[in-house]
């Protein structure tokens, strides 16, 4: 009985904080998927969202579950702004000096946050965040579901709901979507291609500030806070195949079960060892992710 | 075809320039630290750029040689006294075991996969380097047994003016090991694969192995790169030669910046990136934190946006500007 | 290099402009003889701190409390044995890497001649400096924990503090010593800790001091820095039975841990392991959730409250460990710099070396006094054992130093 309560917690455990790896991690993808970079800057976007998460709590007590749709909002533009003055002139360029430029504005973004908000680590404290629902209690133990987890993992859903939504229902997402597998004939078919790419960036910070701004009230927010999340993002939009929105979702949540279930068999330290490994191999096996349907 | 031949006898014209400048230098001074600093990082970014300049192979886990390399002697050296010169070709041993295992599920990667997946190798040979504490010291680091009067046998010496020759000749071996591949048949091989693979493999070239001993090659001399580097810094724990940022992500960016698959690349890239990285410490890094980080990255970023090709294709860019020839050029280094 | 040394020159000592133009040519000019010439030249002492990075927080914490005594000493007159030279401190960013830490320390005592370092809160960072000041003869005061800056029989090194695997011991026997006191029997105690050069050697005291008292460790988990999720840790804290849990992490994780340890109702003792524990941000990051955490300190400020309260008002929180230690090294320089009477590092290190210190802001160490023996190490450093009470930290233990009664919820 206990094993299977041990067995059942860690699974839960896993699965929520996978849903906040996957809402993180479909920023990524999209913009890999529409643009076809790797932007590794992509996980300072998550800081900015915490950083606005915590401003607006700290300055007008708004909670980081409703935060995060202004950390959404502000980074939508910011991203747009990105896109148009240092994306756009590399999109043709040899993957070396995107991957480079992406580098470089990781630094600067970074050391940028520290110079604007200093090296403090800011935390916010919410009522919710001490409380967890006990959904079994039995002499054996408990299951427990953290609260702040929780929510944070339903915000998740919400996100991600919305952003699919958006890519196969409305004309917009449609055409975004056009613009990813073959721009030229979506320019043909008259669609601003540049402006999709532009939108397209700003979603994907924006939902990646999204996760980080719903996971503040459990993590504290730093200027150096992305470095945890960047192996993960990668891992899990990989795992989900690259440039797949739907992948990078499941994709997020395996990388929480991995995590959560080597903690249980080996020791802790070694999670991202196991993480490491699985990814490699499914990269060597499966390049296109285990969610992609083969190509002929 | 004149470039050709007058590229050694430019290069040779440098070896001796460098070989002469410390004279007029403090020996223990911190330009000679700075100079060394900067050829071992010519040097790194040579090695990388036998894989992800010759053979289009990104590689963002070179770290891991690098670490095997620094790590093998370090502890040969304090376990058993072992000589670092021996201590650093059985790291070159390591390495290139190292390499081949990670070829298997690797060598078929192309592109964004390969470098995800040699930069979850370089973190998981970081995450065992960490964790196993009895062979490695563990996060607390390792130090090079201290000798005051120096020896050569034992790699140390008490002041930095031997290690610069040794990074100098070094650099002098790595880049004609690069010019040997680069103009051999390896070269050949290895360009067919980077212009087209398949075609590359249907013209009767083994692709396969060609990246591997390419990788092999360049692994073996990152790990001798990290036994001289152990040698100079004398302390370093996992992070350090195993670091993302500090080193794989470095070493190509070198390569990158100056211009990749070029011989002179990693040297212009080497002589541009660690001096600015310097001076932006030196003069921003008191005043406000992070200020000096922040302008190396911006740095970094107005140098692609100029020219996506790297320094070497913007510096020709200028002085065709300058001399009004126009934009030719930009078609010969794409 | 010499336009942001004359500015930082300026605003350390205030100076007048023309005076630090003039000393900056003359410095360029001839730097080995600026010494001599001017008897009232300023003394430039290195600081070497994570000023960017993730120990950002500490470099500049540190920064602040060697600031405010190098602004003392040279508004009380500068160094007096030396014709009232003031201190000019030449602040360098360490980065987070021991690479670039050496070179900054290169370029400190090859340009702006420093006669001393001090740094660099990182033990990895502080060890790399040190291959760099041992071979250039300079001395290098540090509050770095690690045993292995002063294992390796460098002469110029002098740690302040007591070293990790004193401080881990501590953190066990004080424990025990509180849980006795207050009528319980240590049996089983676990022990989480970050695998970090600081985590590693902290725990490693602890779990030896554990088995020398025959306590059962019933968990003993190093766990990946930056951690994302503690979850892992707190169930399996929940199925160890432990009675006391000793968790050793910078900031990120001690709000983890403390938050879910709550949300699973767990209420056992919480002993920190400094870092985390003992800045103002886990009070705020926690509110009253802080309350009756332990945490090791190899210094409080609640012991020389008329010394560390200036910090306080100049900076506006309490004086935070290593400010406090840092701060003891630069009282402890000035003193050698005073009975040294000259800028020269070999002087310096002499009366580091023989000279006891127990006067100004070497006194806010434990014992009142420092002193440095063969290895470098100040015997007189004890840590101590402290407690969060309404927003600050009371030094509970040992007995004799204890400014609060400790709260003991087992």
């Amino acid at each position: 009985m206990q094993n299977l309560l041990t067995l059942l917690q860690t699974t839960i455990d896993g699965i929520l904080i996978g849903g906040v790896y996957a809402v993180i991690s479909i920023g990524l993808s999209l913009v890999f998927g529409v643009m076809h970079i790797v932007n590794f800057a992509h996980a300072e976007f998550l800081m900015i969202g915490m950083f606005i998460a915590w401003f607006a709590w700290n300055y007008a007590g708004i909670d980081p579950m409703l935060g995060a749709f202004i950390a959404l909002a502000v980074t939508f533009v910011l991203g747009m702004l990105m896109q148009r003055t240092m994306i756009k002139p590399i999109l043709h360029a040899p993957q070396v000096s995107q991957i480079f430029l992406t580098v470089g504005l990781l630094f600067a973004l970074e050391n940028g946050a520290l110079l604007l908000f200093g090296a403090d680590y800011r935390s916010v404290s919410t009522g919710y965040q001490t409380q967890a629902l006990t959904l079994l209690s039995t002499e054996a133990g408990r299951l427990f579901v953290p609260l702040d987890k929780l929510y944070a993992f339903l915000m998740a859903l919400l996100s991600g709901g919305a952003l699919w939504y958006f890519l196969s229902r409305t004309r917009w997402g449609r055409a975004m979507r056009a613009t990813a597998q073959d721009p030229m004939a979506a320019r043909l078919m008259g669609i601003d291609t540049d402006k999709m790419y532009m939108i397209a960036f700003g979603l994907g910070v924006g939902t990646t500030a999204f996760g980080g701004a719903v996971i503040l009230p459990y993590i504290t927010a730093s200027p150096t806070v992305g470095s945890q999340f960047v192996v993960l993002m990668f891992t899990a939009v990989v795992l989900g195949g690259l440039g797949s929105v739907a992948g990078a979702v499941v994709g997020g949540i395996m990388v929480g079960l991995i995590q959560s279930f080597s903690a249980l068999f080996l020791p802790i330290q070694l999670m991202n060892l196991t993480l490491f490994v699985i990814f490699i191999l499914v990269l060597a096996f499966r390049p296109e992710g285990l969610t992609a349907r083969r190509r002929a | 075809m004149t470039r050709q031949r007058l590229l050694p006898v430019l290069l040779f014209a440098g070896v001796i320039i460098l070989a002469l400048i410390p004279l007029g230098l403090d020996p223990r001074g911190y330009e000679m630290r700075i100079l060394c600093i900067t050829l071992l990082f010519a040097s790194l970014g040579q090695a990388w750029n036998i894989v992800g300049g010759l053979a289009n192979q990104i590689s963002l886990g070179h770290a891991a040689y690098f670490g095997i390399g620094a790590y093998t002697s370090t502890i040969l050296l304090k376990l058993f006294s072992l000589s670092p010169w021996l201590g650093g070709v059985i790291g070159m041993i390591l390495a290139v075991a190292f390499a081949l295992l990670l070829s298997l599920p690797t060598a078929r990667l192309k592109g964004h996969y390969y470098a995800l997946a040699t930069l979850a190798a370089g973190e998981a040979i970081r995450v065992i380097a960490n964790s196993w504490a009895d062979v490695t010291g563990g996060p607390v680091g390792i130090s090079v047994p201290y000798l005051p009067d120096g020896s050569l046998w034992m790699m140390q010496f008490s002041t930095v003016l031997p290690n610069y020759y040794l990074f100098l000749a070094a650099l002098v071996v790595i880049c004609l090991v690069f010019w040997k591949i680069k103009s051999g048949a390896l070269g050949y091989r290895l360009r067919a694969i980077k212009e087209n693979e398949q075609a590359a493999e249907v013209i009767g070239v083994d692709t396969y192995r060609s990246k591997l001993i390419a990788a092999c090659v360049s692994a073996a001399i990152t790990a001798f790169l990290g036994t001289l580097y152990a040698q100079f810094q004398f302390f370093f724990d996992p992070d350090t030669v195993f670091g993302v940022a500090t080193i794989s992500v470095k070493m190509a960016l070198i390569a990158i910046l100056g211009g990749v698959g070029r011989l002179s690349g990693p040297l212009v890239g080497a002589a541009f990136i660690i001096p600015m990285e310097e001076m932006a410490n030196s003069y921003f890094g008191s005043s406000a934190a992070g200020l000096s980080q922040f302008a190396y990255g911006a740095i970094l970023v107005l140098v692609i946006l100029l020219n996506p090709h790297g320094l070497t294709a913007l510096f020709a860019q200028l002085r065709d500007r300058f001399t009004g020839k126009g934009g030719s050029h930009d078609r010969s280094v794409a | 290099m010499s336009k942001s040394f004359g500015t930082e020159a300026q605003r350390a000592t205030g100076l007048s402009r023309r005076a630090v133009l003039a000393t900056g040519a003359a410095a360029l000019a001839t730097p080995a003889l600026t010494g001599r010439v001017f008897a009232q030249d300023a003394v430039n002492v290195g600081v070497i701190m994570p000023l960017s990075g993730p120990n950002a927080q500490f470099g500049i914490n540190s920064r602040n409390g060697i600031q405010l005594v190098a602004d003392e000493i040279n508004a009380n007159g500068g160094i007096k044995s030396m014709g009232g030279a003031p201190i000019n401190l030449v602040i360098a960013d360490a980065t987070s890497n021991p690479t670039q830490a050496a070179t900054v320390a290169q370029r400190m005592m090859s340009q702006d001649n420093v006669v001393s370092v001090l740094g660099a809160f990182a033990s990895s960072l502080t060890l790399a400096i040190s291959e760099v000041t041992e071979r250039r003869g300079v001395p290098l005061l540090t509050m770095s924990f690690s045993d292995q800056i002063t294992d390796r029989g460098f002469r110029n090194v002098f740690q302040i503090v007591s070293v990790g695997s004193q401080i881990g011991a501590a953190t066990f026997d004080y424990t025990r010593a509180l849980a006795e006191q207050a009528g319980t029997t240590l049996e089983r105690i676990a022990i989480m800790y970050e695998d970090t050069a600081y985590g590693t050697s902290q725990s490693a005291g602890l779990r030896s001091a554990a088995a020398a008292a025959g306590i059962e460790v019933v968990m003993d988990e190093a766990y990946p820095l930056g951690i994302t999720d503690v979850s892992p840790l707190i169930n399996q804290l929940r199925r160890s039975d432990a009675q006391v849990v000793f968790p050793v992490s910078y900031l990120n994780d001690s709000l983890l841990i403390v938050r879910a340890m709550r949300q699973q109702g767990i209420t056992i003792p919480t002993v920190g392991g400094a870092a985390g524990y003992i800045i103002p941000d886990f009070r705020d990051g926690l509110g009253e959730l802080a309350d009756n955490v332990l945490s090791i300190s190899p210094a409080a400020y609640d012991q020389a409250p008329e010394y560390t309260e200036r910090f306080r008002e100049k900076f506006g929180y309490f004086m935070v460990h290593e400010a406090q230690e840092h701060a003891a090294c630069m009282g402890c320089l000035h003193a050698a710099l005073e009975s040294a009477g000259k800028a020269d590092p070999d002087a310096i290190r002499e009366h580091l070396q023989n000279d006891v210190f127990d006067q100004g802001w070497a006194t806010v160490m434990t014992g009142g006094k420092v002193e440095f023996d063969d290895k470098g190490r100040n015997p007189h450093a004890s840590p101590l054992m402290v407690q969060w009470q309404n927003g600050e930290l009371a030094t509970v233990y040992p007995k004799e130093l204890a400014k609060a009664e400790v709260v003991w919820n087992s």
